[in-house]
């Protein structure tokens, strides 16, 4: 016994060194079994399929990132590229192309659910605004991604998507010009937009969900407001006696329950 | 009355956080399990969504699709083209058309006019709608949450999802013109507005059917209206000169300050005054 304690505390060893300096092992344990209402069914796992669709997007986006080249002459030739000659270049920026729809749809869907069980209510409406901010934050990706493939349909496409955030009162022309490096669309707009797209918005995007999660953990998820028993509605009503048993079986005897 | 408002949902999520802790399960395994099953999904539809776009698009280079294909952007799969010609500043007979998320946005600027309410599509309404939404725990502040018992939050729920259906069904539907199929218009303008005996017109009218203004503008029926353009046909009854005109086409948010329209200015000298000269040309038809 004494040794099998002994193996099993060198093999922990790495850990135990680990939480004595971080305590990041306490916090996971934490994290893995709090305990969370036993009523939540399957649609509250729609904001942690939207957590791996944004993931899938920052590991496709990182791929693609090492053969797309932000400059007019280039971006199109290294789109065809990685279509046609990289070894699953076209999965891998297909999964972008298509896991963008993707993570916009299950944004949408986290957000209905959240609305439909009132779950953005008293003391979560912090999160909510964080969560509307990342929708908004996740468009923007849609839009500033749009323009990379630098083709007919993305070119035009954000030519006018400038011009309309320029329409907007005050900010609007300096937001389309920030947006352009310039008074038109030029050769500084597709790096810019790189950079807007892959390292602004998402660093964005990563620190919010970081506060997202830490206060799902810190205010715990509700129970669906249609349960019987919705967990803060108090403690479940003690087990009824069963009734008498009419003649065949005795009453059973109060107060002494097994 | 508020101050015991506040009170009562405080005790509530005390209690909420006895009841977890009394008869709440742990994270792990169970709600993880579910989560990991759905994240599953989600890759698995991801990269299924990948593949149908790459196999069902002709391409020699990887053997996928149909045999005897060729390697021309133009081959569209089930899921559109993988991509498409190379941006040209110089051709604007394209449509500006947006991925399918922004389709909302893009038929709501059908619905504006130009110069009068365009800005409630662009910015109006869309700026609203996100604050809308950042108010929306402050607007409801009661702590019922059983959606039958929220009739108000319920039905303005289904209006916006029903609203939003709407624009992205009438933004994908949306009918462009061709610029070919255009062109086919030009000898009727010229009749119509009289201007057949006018060379330049004539050619600024070709110009106009295939250059991409129809795909905003419309003119004597034809072309879509898109981002609160307005109808040209009778543009140039306000006499404002082939000067303005070609001012205008080269650069439209220096004349018109906030101006979605792009510039026109690569077209060239010859191209634009022969712009100019039909639309002032266009008197409205007769």
């Amino acid at each position: 016994m004494a040794t099998r304690d002994a193996r099993y505390e060198r093999i922990m060893y790495p850990v135990d060194w680990l939480e004595e300096r971080s305590g990041l092992v306490g916090g996971l344990r934490y994290f893995l079994f709090r305990k969370v209402p036993g009523d939540t069914n399957w649609f509250q796992t729609l904001g942690s399929a939207t957590l791996t669709a944004f993931l899938i997007q920052a590991l496709t986006g990182s791929i693609l990132a090492m053969y797309y080249k932000p400059d007019p002459k280039n971006a199109y030739p290294s789109i065809v590229h990685i279509s046609n000659d990289i070894w699953a270049g076209w999965l891998v920026r297909g999964m972008h192309r298509w896991g963008a729809s993707v993570f916009i749809i299950l944004m949408f869907l986290h957000m209905g659910r959240v609305f439909l069980f009132g779950a953005y209510k008293y003391p979560r409406e912090l999160n909510w605004i964080i969560g509307v901010l990342l929708l908004a934050l996740g468009l923007a990706e849609g839009f500033t991604g749009y323009l990379l493939p630098w083709d007919q349909t993305s070119y035009w496409a954000t030519t006018v998507g400038i011009n309309i955030n320029g329409t907007a009162p005050f900010l609007g022309p300096y937001l389309a010009q920030f947006l352009q490096g310039g008074t038109y669309i030029n050769a500084d707009t597709l790096s810019r937009f790189y950079a807007i797209h892959m390292l602004l918005i998402p660093g964005a995007i990563f620190a919010l969900i970081g506060l997202h999660l830490y206060l799902v953990i810190r205010l715990g998820v509700t129970s669906p407001p249609w349960s019987k028993h919705p967990a803060g509605s108090g403690p479940l009503a003690p087990e009824p006696e069963p009734p008498r048993s009419g003649l065949t079986r005795p009453a059973p005897r109060r107060g002494v329950r097994g | 009355m508020a101050e015991d408002r506040i009170v009562e949902r405080q005790r509530v999520f005390e209690q909420y956080k006895r009841d977890v802790k009394d008869r709440g399960k742990p994270f792990y395994p169970y709600a993880m399990f579910h989560d990991t099953v759905m994240s599953f999904v989600v890759v698995v539809v991801i990269i299924g969504l990948a593949v149908i776009w790459k196999w069902t698009t002709p391409d020699p280079h990887t053997g996928f699709g149909p045999a005897g294909s060729t390697d021309h952007p133009d081959q569209a799969g089930w899921l559109g083209k993988l991509y498409d010609e190379p941006a040209d500043p110089g051709t604007i007979s394209f449509v500006p058309r947006p991925d399918w998320y922004f389709y909302f946005l893009f038929y709501l600027l059908r619905i504006f006019k130009w110069p009068e309410s365009v800005i409630l599509g662009t910015v109006g309404i869309p700026t609203i709608a996100l604050l809308l939404l950042i108010a929306m725990p402050f607007l409801d502040q009661r702590a019922e949450r059983r959606p039958l018992h929220r009739p108000v939050a319920m039905v303005a729920a289904i209006l916006a999802v029903i609203t939003m259906g709407v624009l992205t069904y009438r933004g994908a539907t949306a009918r462009e013109s061709l610029g070919t199929e255009n062109l086919t218009h030009v000898p009727s303008w010229a009749k119509q507005q009289g201007f057949a005996n006018n060379p330049v017109a004539v050619e600024g009218a070709k110009l106009f059917a295939v250059v991409g203004c129809l795909n905003c503008h419309t003119y004597l029926g034809v072309g879509s209206h898109n981002l609160g353009a307005p109808d040209l046909s009778a543009e140039g009854s306000k006499n404002k000169g082939i000067a303005f005109q070609i001012a205008h086409l080269k650069c439209p948010s220096c004349v018109n300050p906030g101006s979605p329209m792009p510039s026109f200015a690569n077209q060239g000298a010859k191209n634009l005054r022969a712009l100019a000269t039909f639309l002032e040309a266009s008197k409205g038809g007769k």
